[in-house]
């Protein structure tokens, strides 16, 4: 599909929507679906010559005749067997909720739901009889930044809603589980996902990417928060690690008041992943945690763009994201902080730590700090490097071989943002993840 | 009997720089022997080619352990087989708890033997009992290994993998350096407990302290990658009075 059917896609989309309903009457959706049309014709499928596009190229893959498959509400006898890489995740949870997004139709399992938990979907009577979602849908997502956060909204028909009520903590997490089962034509998805914690509120949050098949999969999920104050999101995703996915993920959270908004971008693999993630500190003494680990080998490709706006006083942020690089893999890192004039008494930290493992793995690491205030405390700070060899021979001469030593010394590397993954089910298939894909078992014991 | 270390005439060097030039010591079981001499005078270095550091190319010579090549051996293998450094500069390991670390040593140096691992409960008994060896505190067995930990902290936990590994042949470099009064008696008599008829130890060391716990059989004497004074324990003793000048003097007249 080149950038011409996806724009004639989306077009189409939009004019079926349009012909439906008399323009002025289609509402906010149907507003937000002529914008997003319009930016994406506008910014077009990005090259390479965009700077924030330099190294995620997407013009080998995007050129597919891919067939789309809308985002639409099914029902729990609909249900297929799930992939296995999606069960391991459901089984490290335990007892939780589970939201799956199969080939686009959106399948709930409510009976897990508990009370002040809503899990509903996003339609335009919704957005037109609920204040709260409507100034939330689209308000945080950059459809007019990124191509195809314009794209998602073009398509955007139909989603998921959830919504944690007033000063509810919720037990059990929230697995949504995005899967594509098609393994002969190439697949385009788009899910939509609208998180509102409402005051007070308590929840985790689990996405999980998962692909069958041979044929390509562009998922481009956009997924916005609204994290209201005294609420604590923890979010968690898993990047895919199937050969044929291509996941172009964005995400955008709004925190309030003495919020708090955690996110771990977990890509343990992963053919093509690229998250975005802006995280907007919109009242004063919010807070944002954004942990991101990457482990990659082979041709393996993750590149996390983050974006911290710290918009008024007395808010904090910390960035710690590290990469391992093994094969002809590559990492991309560009972390933007923004510190607004008047968000005096600021604290603001990132750092990214990278160690390569191979001569051929690559690595970009770009951090911006733009700070126009001047009661702040911001640092930020990257390394680079290989496994230490000092640190080798002394695990040799304590009679482990090399290859467990350097196994070793590589989680080493990264357990320290493995450790703050608070639910410990999800922490312990991420070690075992991790052991996997270094191939020991020694970090098992 | 067989010496359990026969060192002849061992050469090596760095970067094209000669430092061993023709090491010859011979180190039977039961025995405990002290390696003294200036600093730069290539006593680390010896360890490190006993330990098997791939920095250092060995030019000529040999060193039978247990009746086997040394020098055709990796690292790990050496270890295995029951040689143990102590080094004077332990590395800085973050992420890696100690006793993650000693276990999967412990387990390496058993599956070598023929032996089953170590169940968790028995293991752990082990480790504390020798932690309390050098009197360690068991918290530092979930600490990162030697990350933060104080000069004389990092010794005791040399001599405490030391213990955990149970080796032939220890080769402790500068183990005392670092340590206050009382920890450097707490360490020798660790290492005292460990002494046993059939394993044996080389002590690398500046100071005649170390030598009133840890009383060696022989002490000898590194000077510009030689041995050029070897004796029993009274040369230490000699040294402490003397200084290195009377013998650089001597071996000079010698070369
Ligand atoms: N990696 C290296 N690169 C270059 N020179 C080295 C290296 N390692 C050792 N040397 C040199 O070899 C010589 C012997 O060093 P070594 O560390 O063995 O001395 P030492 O007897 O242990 O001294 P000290 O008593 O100070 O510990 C020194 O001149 C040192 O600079
Ligand atoms: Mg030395």
């Amino acid at each position: 599909m080149s950038q011409h059917s996806l724009v004639e896609l989306a077009q189409s989309r939009v004019a079926v929507h349009a012909e439906a309903a008399v323009e002025a009457a289609d509402g906010r959706l149907g507003y937000l679906r002529r914008e997003g049309l319009r930016e994406f014709v506008r910014m077009g499928i990005p090259t390479t010559r965009h700077e924030e596009w330099k190294y995620t190229n997407v013009f080998p893959f995007i050129g597919q005749d891919f067939t789309y498959r809308p985002t639409h509400w099914g029902s729990v006898s609909a249900q297929n067997t799930m992939p296995a890489s999606a069960k391991e995740i459901a089984s490290a949870l335990g007892q939780h909720v589970s939201v799956r997004i199969v080939d686009g139709c959106v399948i709930v399992d409510d009976s897990t739901l508990p009370s002040g938990v809503e899990i509903i979907e996003l339609t335009p009577e919704l957005v037109e009889n609920d204040a709260a979602i409507a100034g939330a849908l689209g308000s945080g997502a950059p459809m007019n930044t990124h191509p195809f956060v314009a794209l998602n909204t073009a398509l955007l028909e139909s989603g998921v809603v959830l919504r944690i009520g007033k000063d509810v903590r919720v037990e059990p997490p929230i697995h949504v589980s995005i899967e594509t089962s098609d393994s002969t034509s190439p697949t385009l998805i788009t899910p939509r996902l609208l998180v509102i914690a409402e005051q007070g509120a308590e929840v985790d949050i689990v996405q999980s990417h998962h692909v069958f098949g041979e044929a390509t999969v562009l998922d481009a999920t956009v997924v916005e928060f609204v994290v209201s104050a005294m609420a604590h999101i923890r979010y968690f995703k898993i990047a895919d690690d199937a050969d044929a996915a291509r996941s172009i993920s964005s995400v955008s959270a709004d925190v309030h008041r003495d919020a708090t908004f955690t996110s771990h971008a977990l890509s343990i693999g992963g053919r093509f992943v690229r998250n975005d993630l802006a995280l907007r500190l919109c009242e004063p003494s919010s807070q944002g945690f954004l942990f991101g680990v990457s482990l990659l080998a082979d041709h393996e490709y993750t590149d996390n763009h983050t974006v911290v706006d710290h918009m008024v006083p007395h808010c904090h942020s910390e960035e710690l994201y590290k990469g391992i690089y093994d094969g002809s893999s590559t990492g991309v890192f560009n972390g933007k902080i923004y510190v607004r004039p008047q968000a005096q008494k600021t604290t603001a930290y990132q750092s990214n730590h990278t160690l390569l493992l191979s001569s051929k793995a690559q690595v970009q690491a770009k951090p911006q700090l733009e700070i126009w205030a001047d009661d702040v405390k911001c640092s930020h700070g990257a390394t680079m490097g290989q496994v230490d060899e000092e640190a080798i021979f002394y695990f040799r001469s304590r009679g482990i071989d090399k290859d467990t030593a350097k196994a070793l010394l590589t989680y080493a590397f990264i357990t320290e943002v493995v450790e703050k993954i608070s639910l410990d089910g999800l922490r312990e298939l991420l070690t075992r993840r991790i052991a996997r894909k270094l191939s020991t078992d020694t970090l098992l014991s | 009997m067989t010496p359990l270390l026969q060192i002849s005439n061992l050469h090596a060097s760095i970067d094209d720089r000669e430092i061993l030039k023709g090491i010859n010591l011979t180190v039977n079981a039961g025995e405990i022997h002290a390696i003294m001499g200036p600093n730069g005078s290539g006593k680390s270095t010896l360890a490190s080619v006993l330990a098997g550091r791939e920095d250092y190319t060995v030019t000529a010579g040999s060193v039978v352990f247990q009746g086997k090549e040394l020098l055709d051996l990796v690292p790990e293998e050496r270890s295995r087989e029951g040689l143990f450094l102590a080094f004077q500069y332990p590395v800085e390991i973050p992420g890696v708890s100690t006793a993650n670390f000693v276990k999967t040593a412990v387990n390496e140096v058993r599956k070598h033997r023929g032996q089953e691992p170590l169940d968790p409960a028995a293991f752990l008994a082990l480790m504390r009992e020798r932690m309390a060896l050098v009197e360690m505190d068991p918290s530092f067995l979930q600490r990162s290994l030697n990350e933060g930990f104080s000069g004389g902290e990092k010794k005791r936990n040399e001599v405490f993998q030391m213990a955990m590994l149970d080796p032939v042949l220890s080769v402790l470099d500068e183990t005392d350096s670092g340590l206050d009064i009382d920890a450097l008696r707490i360490v020798a008599s660790g290492v005292n407990a460990l002494r046993r008829s059939d394993n044996a130890t080389i002590v690398i060391t500046h100071y005649q302290r170390l030598l009133d716990h840890i009383v060696p059989d022989f002490v000898h004497v590194l000077w510009n990658g030689r041995i050029v004074k070897s004796g029993d324990k009274s040369l230490a003793l000699e040294l402490e009075q003397r200084g290195y000048d009377w013998l650089k003097q001597e071996a000079a007249v010698e070369a």
